[in-house]
């Protein structure tokens, strides 16, 4: 496989990629099929903004919210049933039964741990610890630029924070469970190891003080943005939308078989993140995964870290005492 | 090695037959079967007319991916028509069997949490004397204004802080008894999982017949991979 060049890369070299917008694939179907699959994403995102915008106060509240999110989850599991971009990922009753598993634990005992441990209780810490009021000017700024800086600032700590994940391998070890899903459909940003989703999680946005109308924005682009990320629908993203968000598109060439696609597109939200930092590409990808595709079970994503961590300070260790030894056998240099 | 348990093992095992459709011996019937195992992860193995086989941790589009053990037994039956007969098991089907227990014990571990905050805080409380709410900051935030922008397009202005806070000092006793953790999700979760089994304990079954049924009666050539889309279709012999 030969690959194509994207800047100073060869991507597809390992596995098939298909770079270019010009080259991916486009809804099938009649002019209805084609003008919903076309403006559905930009219908919804300008919706949740109107709603949270001119809600009442009584109704801005973060459990509806929740349901909100739940809802439009449910409708999307129906959309990936009615126009799958892939059949290869289309949903199984195992694969959704999995797939609740880990949703499961991020509603009850990850939600739990997150309560002593999370980013809540840090922010908490690091807002006693300096006088944040100096940033109350940010509350006297329009709501919508309140809520577009909330969302980029976040996504920008979950940008490196996710780069950093494929840098170093403390960080790889906790994330690399999340790379060996084999399909994508919208459960699956839930699935990994817990270490991995409590340290994604942490986020820098929330050291502002703004309106809670204002987060109840964000939360709603991040939604109407991030979640498209997993889907498996095949949608005509309008060029606008793919330049400066995240996309489906985008997220199949991070978790292609490619190791080289793997490294671009870290972004949840913002793709002009990537943009900017040089680790865009444009694109798409079926085969998914690692080790030839590979299907990583429950038990096996739950220990990973720890086993994979284990293995390689222990041959970290060894090479170290091996190079040590080496060091002191080696002769005398010549005078 | 299989352990008898009789009745309680249709909890994760599946019992059933499917009629070949034309008169095939037990090795052409197998040899029509065999795209199904041939996939990464399966051991089979056909002993007359027999066929076992195990999958570990199948692809997610595997035809079998739910039932990973089991054998399959080509019998001619007394009227002459020839039928496979099945008899396989999931791990999967019995995880989700159990999962319910799972997320009822999270729910139970936040029913104690809670209890266990109740009475550190009640304890707290008494030792202080109330202390702690004479000092409560009786501060409020200031009034935050909507931006000029924001109150042209009418987007409904911030509460009053001071108004706010008086509604939340008359709920405050009502949020009292209040759990830190809602167990409520676990329980949904556990619900869900019942249902999810339910629904697979039906599904899966017919799914299992229909790919016996579809594989059997491949023409010669046409293949029933185990893992859908990514087969690539046998060339024609003929």
């Amino acid at each position: 496989m030969s690959g194509v060049q994207v800047g100073k890369r060869i991507i597809g070299a390992d596995s098939p990629v298909t770079v270019g917008w010009e080259n991916i694939g486009r809804v099938e179907g009649g002019p209805f099929k084609q003008f919903f699959f076309t403006w559905f994403q930009p219908a919804v995102l300008f919706g949740l903004i109107a709603f949270w915008y001119y809600a009442p106060n009584e109704w801005a509240l973060a459990s509806i919210g929740i349901a909100l999110g739940l809802g439009f989850k449910v409708l999307l599991l129906g959309l990936e049933w009615i126009n799958p971009r892939y059949r290869s990922w289309q949903l199984t009753w195992k694969e959704f039964a999995t797939d609740l598993f880990y949703v499961g634990l991020g509603y009850t005992i990850l939600r739990m741990v997150d309560s002593y441990i999370g980013d809540g209780v840090m922010i908490e810490a690091v807002q006693n610890a300096f006088d944040w009021g100096k940033f109350s000017w940010f509350t006297g700024l329009p709501l919508l630029v309140q809520a577009l800086l909330i969302s980029m600032i976040f996504d920008f700590g979950q940008y490196w924070m996710h780069r950093g994940m494929h840098n170093w391998h403390p960080l790889w070890v906790t994330h690399a469970p999340h790379h060996y899903i084999t399909q994508l459909n919208i459960n699956k940003g839930a699935v990994g190891n817990p270490v991995e989703l409590f340290l994604i999680g942490l986020g820098v946005g929330g050291f502002f003080d703004f309106l809670p109308r204002a987060f109840l924005l964000a939360g709603a682009i991040g939604m109407a943005v991030s979640t498209y990320q997993h889907i498996n629908v095949r949608f005509n993203t309008p060029r606008w939308w793919r330049y400066i968000f995240n996309t489906v598109e985008h997220h199949s060439v991070h978790h292609s078989q490619d190791y080289e696609a793997t490294r671009s597109n870290y972004s949840g939200t913002w793709i002009i993140w990537d943009r900017i930092f040089g680790t865009c590409v444009d694109g798409e990808a079926e085969l998914l995964g690692m080790e030839g595709g590979r299907r990583m079970d429950i038990g096996e994503t739950m220990v990973y870290p720890f086993t994979e961590g284990y293995k390689s300070a222990r041959a970290w260790v060894r090479k170290r005492l091996q190079l040590t030894e080496a060091a002191g056998q080696q002769p005398e240099p010549a005078e | 090695m299989t352990i008898a348990l009789p009745y309680i093992d249709r909890i994760w095992r599946a019992e059933g037959s499917v009629i070949v459709p034309e008169p095939l011996t037990a090795d052409e019937a197998f040899t029509r079967l065999d795209p199904l195992f041939q996939t990464p992860g399966t051991d089979y193995a056909v002993e007359r007319d027999t066929l076992a086989y195990t999958k570990r941790n199948p692809a997610a589009q595997d035809k079998l991916a739910t039932f990973t053990r089991g054998s399959l037994r080509v019998a001619q039956q007394q009227d002459g028509t020839l039928r496979v007969f099945f008899n396989v098991s999931s791990t999967a089907l019995l995880l989700c069997f159990l999962a319910p227990l799972l997320f009822l014990a999270f729910a139970q571990i936040m029913v104690t949490v809670n209890a266990w905050d109740k009475v550190a805080m009640e304890a707290a409380e008494a030792a202080e004397g109330g202390k702690a709410k004479d000092e409560e900051k009786d501060e409020t935030k200031p009034l935050s204004k909507l931006h000029p922008l924001d109150q042209m397009l009418g987007a409904p202005a911030p509460e009053d802080p001071a108004k706010k806070k008086k509604d939340k000092d008359k709920e405050k006793d009502k949020d009292k008894d209040k759990d830190k953790f809602d167990p409520t999700p676990a329980y949904v979760l556990a619900g869900l999982f019942f249902v999810i089994y339910c629904v697979g304990r039906v599904l899966e079954p017919w799914l299992l017949k229909r790919t016996l049924r579809a594989a059997l009666s491949a023409q010669h050539g046409e293949s029933v991979s185990g893992t859908g889309e990514f087969a690539t279709p046998q060339p024609d012999a003929g």
